[in-house]
């Protein structure tokens, strides 16, 4: 690969640009993954026996809500008061019916009280099918017994 | 960074740093792995509404659900327990409704234990209420 630099040719040397394109390309596919909408600080409970989610097979017409340790109530990390949730709910519904698969992250510390309250937004809205999210198998950073085997 | 020829004997280091950075890299990214999630269906009554479809099926299960944990017919369980006794009854039906049943104060991962165990055993009906 590495070129000897002695030859009068008056090609430039490319051999430094391609390690930089190649450093810039990893670093863009890296940035973009890490860019997940998602409330990071949210540690999951373990849920074996649900049905798997696949992260890209996801609809759009999915909605996440992120409840936060504290019931803060988030859509792609950004906080929601209760009317904007209802209004999110409600668009949802309007746009593709109530069946579209609402989810609900909340960390497994949440009072209920807090997810209770997402939960009566949504079906004072008429979307009752609801969903949790739980972690089937803890490689990443999103479980409660993450970091400890 | 491109260096001028010379006559040096040591050999040249920057492609061999190069490489080794992408290397680095490399394992740097593919080490962080994701976590696979699950999604626990479960049905939510309106909240003041008495619902018809709870009653179609006479047989109900309930669970209630406190800040110290699962309390299973007027009995406080592990989730061992919790999960023995699902087991019991769903061998008589998988169509029966799960009513649990939630404290405000309760902790949410007891929410999903309970949800986790019936999803286990086949049973689907789920309905929480909040009390």
């Amino acid at each position: 690969m590495a070129k000897k630099p002695k030859n009068e040719d008056v090609s430039l040397d490319m051999t430094p640009m391609i390690d930089v394109v190649f450093q810039l390309i990893i670093f863009f596919v890296v940035t973009l993954k890490m860019s997940d909408d998602k409330d990071t600080t949210i540690k999951l409970e373990d849920g074996k026996y649900g049905i798997t989610l696949t992260q890209d097979e996801l609809p759009p017409s999915q909605l996440t809500i992120d409840v936060a340790r504290n019931g803060r109530v988030s859509l792609s990390n950004m906080t929601l008061t209760d009317q904007m949730l209802a209004q999110k709910v409600k668009e949802r519904k309007a746009r593709y019916g109530a069946d579209f698969p609402c989810m609900i992250r909340a960390d497994y510390r949440t009072k209920h009280r807090d997810v209770a309250r997402v939960m009566n937004i949504c079906a004072a809205c008429g979307v009752w099918k609801l969903s949790f999210v739980a972690v089937q198998e803890a490689k990443g950073s999103m479980s409660r017994h993450a970091g400890k085997k | 960074m491109a260096r001028k020829p010379q006559e040096d004997p040591k050999a040249e280091m920057t492609p061999m740093i190069d490489v080794v950075f992408q290397l680095m890299i490399f394992f740097i990214v593919t080490i962080k792995q994701e976590d696979i999630f699950s999604k626990l269906n479960a049905n939510r009554p309106a909240p003041n509404a008495s619902s018809s479809e709870s009653v179609e099926n006479d047989t109900q299960i309930k669970i209630d659900i406190g800040p110290g944990g699962m309390v299973f017919n007027g009995r406080g369980v592990s989730l061992r327990e919790l999960d023995r006794n699902i087991k019991k009854l769903s061998a008589t039906s998988k169509k029966a409704t799960v009513l649990v049943r939630c404290t405000l104060d309760s902790p949410h991962m007891y929410l999903v234990q309970a949800l986790d165990t019936c999803n286990k055993y086949g049973m689907y009906n789920l309905s929480i209420f909040s009390m």
